[in-house]
């Protein structure tokens, strides 16, 4: 079996935690409106778990992709899309035709990684701005090479290293010469 | 009549669930667009896979979203909207 990239289990797990978190948020509305019962355990159980599955199965196939080229990753891309509609459809059918699990409890836990990715900039923040406190702190002496700097000396290697054309052209002519003898 | 009127509602259930998937195209698209991209992104700097990946996750989970609104959706229409409708008209009937 193929190693899984660890940026997968991590994302996964912020994913799994952010679902968690608001699952028992939606446990606990669905207590105060008074309409708990175990089927609305059991259905955002199911929907938990596969909403958490699909981010998984998505990173395992994108990352699969990315060591493709491009057009073969973006067919691998579209099919394993495609696969994981079908897997949260089948489930969601399920979910929504027995009656052991509670229609919107299996509908809502869905959108769950979509809350967790939209509030990830807001628990971000701190850790951006102290990567702004070190770049102040860069001495300007020793900080990157401007572009144009870096082109004329790219130029300086690239002339020094190119070859004598008028030298290339004497040792074509004393080839042929020597063949022709 | 009332059969007629029971078969508008199922008909025009199924045929908002029909549009709404229309949405479940855009994701695929959208996905495969930006893992080529990652793809590029890769072959170009090696060393930035990691916050490459990431990103291209994020960004994926929040593309493929708008498919699952449609599906959610889609199966809402097609499960449970049309036993609502079909009981709220037959209470207007009595």
């Amino acid at each position: 079996m193929r190693k899984i990239d660890k940026v997968i289990w991590k994302e996964t797990g912020y994913i799994a935690l952010w679902v968690l978190i608001l699952s028992l948020l939606m446990e606990a509305v669905f207590l105060l409106i008074k309409k708990w019962d175990y089927t609305v355990l059991t259905g955002n159980l199911l929907s938990a778990f596969v909403g958490i599955l699909n981010f998984f199965l998505m990173g395992v196939f994108l990352t699969k992709a990315l060591e493709k080229d491009e057009k073969t990753a973006k067919q691998a891309t579209k099919l394993s899309q495609v696969f994981r509609m079908f897997l949260i459809f089948v489930v969601t059918v399920v979910g929504v035709l027995l009656d052991c699990f509670n229609t919107w409890a299996v509908v809502i836990p869905l959108i769950f990684p979509r809350i967790g990715i939209a509030l990830r900039p807001l628990f971000n923040k701190k850790k951006k701005g102290a990567t702004e406190g070190v770049a102040t702190e860069i001495d300007s002496e020793k900080a990157p090479e401007t572009f144009e700097e870096r082109e004329d000396k790219r130029d300086d290697v690239f002339d020094d290293k190119q070859p004598d054309i008028a030298s290339i052209e004497m040792t074509e002519e004393k080839s042929e010469v020597d063949t022709e003898d | 009549m009332l059969e007629i009127a029971i078969g508008i509602i199922l008909g025009c259930c199924a045929l908002g669930a029909g549009v709404a998937m229309i949405a479940g195209i855009g994701p695929g698209i959208g996905e495969g667009n930006a893992v080529a991209k990652a793809c590029e992104a890769i072959g170009r700097q090696p060393e930035c896979k990691g916050s490459v990946t990431t990103t291209m996750l994020m960004g994926c989970a929040v593309a493929e979203t708008t498919g699952l609104y449609a599906l959610i959706i889609a199966i809402l229409l097609i499960f449970v909207a049309p036993n609502l409708l079909v009981n709220l008209l037959m209470s207007v009937i009595g």
